[in-house]
């Protein structure tokens, strides 16, 4: 494993790599990922202590990714954040840590086994005694502190810094930025730690620092910005695990960035108050998991007859039903491309990485207005709770400016043009706009006359046609690398999957659809007589089964995982390398 | 009575349809309201689904025709979108007591500016006369043959616990009794609740009769909450008029202020200046 040739200022022989020059080759590529786990209970700031980690690695240039694995609880359980950081790019956390730090016993036997060959285990001797690695008393340093239980998570910045050969002072203003509430009590505390842990771990690792200033953010904050990027006046949301944090981002920036944000008593209210607010020309974006969106579907359909360009966020976990609320899973494919009774106009696209979630939900929104039709922006947990670094420019993101009517012939709201696109114009106004759910007129009244419904039928689906006519000039599928075997992936998954091809230094075409409705059959013919593999997060198959449909492509085989956890790099790695 | 606000569309109610007076009421207020300066292209409205919204069709209003019992929310949606509008909701008792309930309720706990105008007759009679939240107990319809098991709902009672800070009910009968009651609630800065006692000639033909009968002119809002409930609680004679009024903080201005976010929009370039800003606070 190359985990073992990493860089380090311990006994390993520098010069070993040397005799062999393959091994060369592997210090060369991989040295620089180094993975850090803290474990603890829920309300120890594990989640905290995850974040100020990534921040740490950040800060000194290199990419990183953060995964945070959570259970449905406050107080107790289990938690751990999973941290990767490397000097190139990097699309996945780790399960082989360098450094696995736990604050209880129970994460200490969750953990034991992830560790790289020559990683090192730091636990809580106060809580553990059976251990291997180097044991702090952590109970103790933390019972002089007033929230004795908050602080322990300072432990993991504190290790980390002596482990990786920060000095002291380096780690005051570390203290200082991230842990800014009760600063005092943290720096103390962060000393104590790193006095007891010098001796044994002082500068275990080297890590070299890097030049990349491009800031992490999670999923759901990247697509929050790349919808305000595009106009966004709006976000409503009841809370929901993965999507809460959507509200959140914009319940905490809203006023800097003027986007009013609601949390209303339900998502029918949420989805009900997104129409409404587009008839006067609110740019709107609602988001919920699986469970809120199909409370939503009933207005996914009154979006598509009056023609409201509402953008839903669906941001998936495993279900069905309640499921596991705050795990990974793609089984809501199927859900999302099937929202809504009646036929009209859907868009449905997911997202890869976190700077696509950016430029996908500006796209998105853009898109929508152009189109007046809802869209569905599907992804899931792993991709939306989870952080890596971005490079975004929101300058160059679209403004959801719709076609809108001008001339002085008499305005009606639906009416017939050549794309099927009726010209927006919005009250205050001295004609009169009528927005309608019953099947209309070019005006907007009410009509049970069957050559209007069968023209507004066509109407909608000349929209549909005219929007695939303009995708095909858009990116609505990614290609990663250029040889070897054909890797289809979508949504999250599609991070797990270059990792992996990176961790396995295979050779590999991943292939990534964006757009899943209408989908980008066009873009993928060439890929129909080869082998093809499939690899995503549902028990079924379900993005297999839609290639299938769709493009006549028939996965030789289909790698899949449902049990609420991302897949492992280095293990989906194993996997691919079977098949191939 | 404002000719112009007819849009030609065919009218459907059954006649003698309580529904004619509300119509008819509404024309009033759209010219009452213009003459207070609150020209006709300030007002939107919306409806629910049955027979009391095909007022949307007939009223030649801007609006968007929703869906059942969620005009409540589709209301507040407009007016957070431009607080500079006026909305009315038009709504069933199936749709606003029944389906959108929970709308109504914390849209009254949240004081929304908008105005709900219930047109309430006891009845889901587009669908055939299946009783509703305020059929009386033993009403008799398609789903309940042998008559319903069930009390009805008081809605101004609800609406008064919920903290509505306009409760009033008015009768499709009493035209321009009606036209200043539903006038004041749109005025009225934060949530107003209109219950209209819409007579249904189908399946309720004494309800003309009774409340011909009943109907009683309440002059002042009661003072307080607690009055104001035990008027709602009233059966022989049916009070109509404001039954209570309050100021309270409205939540548009309670969000954002004086902040429109539709007229006031913020340019491209500011915005990206103000992403640009979130993305540097992380580097």
């Amino acid at each position: 494993m190359y985990f073992q040739l990493r860089q380090k200022k311990t006994n390993e022989p520098k010069n070993l790599s040397l005799k062999n020059p393959l091994l060369l080759v592997l210090v060369k590529i991989m040295s620089d990922i180094f993975t850090y786990i803290i474990g603890g209970k829920a309300g120890e700031g594990v989640k905290k202590a995850g974040e100020a980690a990534a921040n740490l690695f950040s800060g000194m240039g290199r990419k990183t990714f953060k995964m945070d694995d959570y259970q449905s609880l406050i107080r107790g359980g289990h938690n751990f954040s999973a941290v990767s950081t490397s000097i190139d790019d990097i699309y996945s956390h780790y399960m082989k840590a360098d450094l696995v730090v736990n604050l209880d016993d129970r994460s200490y036997n969750l953990h034991k086994d992830h560790l790289t060959e020559d990683g090192l285990m730091v636990y809580n001797s106060g809580d553990t005694d059976k251990g291997e690695g180097i044991g702090l008393p952590i109970d103790e340093i933390s019972g002089n502190y007033s929230k004795s239980d908050l602080i322990k998570g300072v432990t993991g910045i504190a290790v980390l810094s002596a482990v990786i050969g920060l000095k002291k002072d380096e780690l005051e203003e570390l203290i200082e930025k991230e842990y800014s509430r009760g600063v005092e009590e943290n720096l103390s505390f962060a000393k104590e730690i790193y006095d007891s842990a010098e001796e044994n771990v002082e500068n275990r690792f080297t890590l070299e620092k890097g030049d990349d200033d491009s800031p992490i953010f999670s999923g759901n904050e990247a697509l929050s910005l790349g919808a305000a990027s595009a106009g966004l006046d709006m976000y409503i949301g009841y809370p929901m695990t993965p999507a809460s944090s959507i509200l959140h981002f914009f319940a905490a920036h809203g006023k800097d960035l003027q986007i009013m944000s609601i949390h209303p008593e339900n998502e029918i209210s949420v989805a009900n108050i997104a129409v409404g607010a587009t008839m006067p020309g609110a740019r709107v974006m609602v988001g919920s998991s699986g469970g809120g969106l199909a409370l939503m579907e009933e207005t996914i359909s009154l979006a598509g007859m009056t023609e409201s360009p509402v953008l839903f966020i669906l941001a998936s976990r495993p279900g069905p039903s309640t499921g596991v609320p705050t795990y990974t899973e793609q089984g809501d494919l199927n859900f999302a491309l099937n929202q809504g009774h009646g036929e009209f106009p859907l868009v449905v696209a997911s997202p890869g990485c976190m700077e696509e979630a950016f430029y996908l939900a500006g796209e998105m929104l853009d898109l929508l207005w152009k189109y007046q039709t809802p869209g569905i922006f599907l992804t899931e947990k792993h991709l939306s709770e989870s952080s890596m670094n971005i490079d975004v420019d929101p300058s160059i993101v679209g403004w959801a400016e719709p076609k809108k009517f001008e001339g002085d012939r008499e305005y009606k709201r639906y009416e017939m043009t050549d794309d099927g696109v009726s010209p927006l114009k919005f009250p205050p106004s001295e004609d009169v706009i009528k927005w309608n759910s019953y099947e209309n007129d070019e005006k907007g009244i009410t009509t049970e006359d069957p050559e209007k419904i069968t023209e507004m039928h066509d109407k909608r689906r000349n929209k549909n046609e005219k929007l695939i006519v303009d995708m095909k000039d858009m990116e609505t599928v990614n290609q990663f690398g250029d040889s070897g075997p054909v890797i289809f992936t979508y949504g999250s998954t599609t991070m797990s999957v270059r990792e992996a091809v990176k961790a396995g230094e295979m050779k590999a075409k991943v292939v990534q659809p964006k757009y899943l409705k209408p989908f980008p059959f066009w873009e993928l013919e060439d890929y129909m007589e080869d082998d093809v593999i499939v690899v995503e997060q549902s028990s079924t198959g379900q993005f297999a089964s839609l290639l299938r449909e769709k493009c006549n492509i028939v996965p030789k085989t289909v790698i899949r995982k449902y049990d609420g956890r991302p897949f492992e790099p280095i293990k989906l790695a194993e996997k691919i390398k079977e098949t191939i | 009575m404002a000719e112009d606000l007819g849009t030609g569309a065919e009218n459907t109610w059954c006649p003698g349809c309580g529904n004619f007076g509300i119509l008819n009421t509404m024309k009033n207020v759209v010219e009452k309201l213009e003459e207070k300066d609150i020209g006709r292209e300030k007002l939107l409205i919306s409806a629910g689904i049955g027979c009391h919204a095909k007022i949307f069709d007939y009223l030649n209003l801007s609006g968007l025709y929703s869906i059942h019992g969620r005009e409540i929310a589709t209301i507040q949606g407009m007016k957070l979108a431009n607080p500079d509008l006026k909305v009315i909701g038009f709504g069933g008792d199936g749709d606003a007591y029944g389906e959108g309930l929970s709308h109504l309720i914390f849209a009254a706990k949240r004081n929304t500016d908008i105005t709900m105008v219930v047109h309430n007759n006891s009845s889901y009679s587009l669908t055939t006369g299946q009783m509703s939240p305020t059929s009386e107990k033993g009403y008799k319809g398609p789903s309940t043959p042998e008559g319903s098991i069930e009390e009805p709902l008081n809605p101004l009672m609800l609406m008064l616990s919920a903290g509505a800070s306009f409760v009033s009910r008015g009768y499709a009968g009493k035209i321009e009794h009606l036209t200043d009651l539903i006038v004041e609630a749109i005025e009225h800065e934060g949530f107003s609740l209109v219950d209209v006692l819409q007579p249904c000639v189908v399946f309720h033909d004494d309800q003309y009769q009774k409340y011909n009968e009943a109907v009683e002119i309440i002059e002042e809002p009661a003072g307080t909450s607690n009055e104001a409930m035990k008027l709602t609680e009233e059966t022989e004679r049916l009070p109509i008029g404001v039954f209570y009024k309050e100021e309270k903080p409205v939540y548009h201005d309670e969000i954002y202020a004086d902040l429109n976010i539709v007229e006031d929009k913020m340019t491209k370039d500011e915005r990206t200046k103000q992403i640009e800003k979130i993305l540097d606070e992380r580097t």
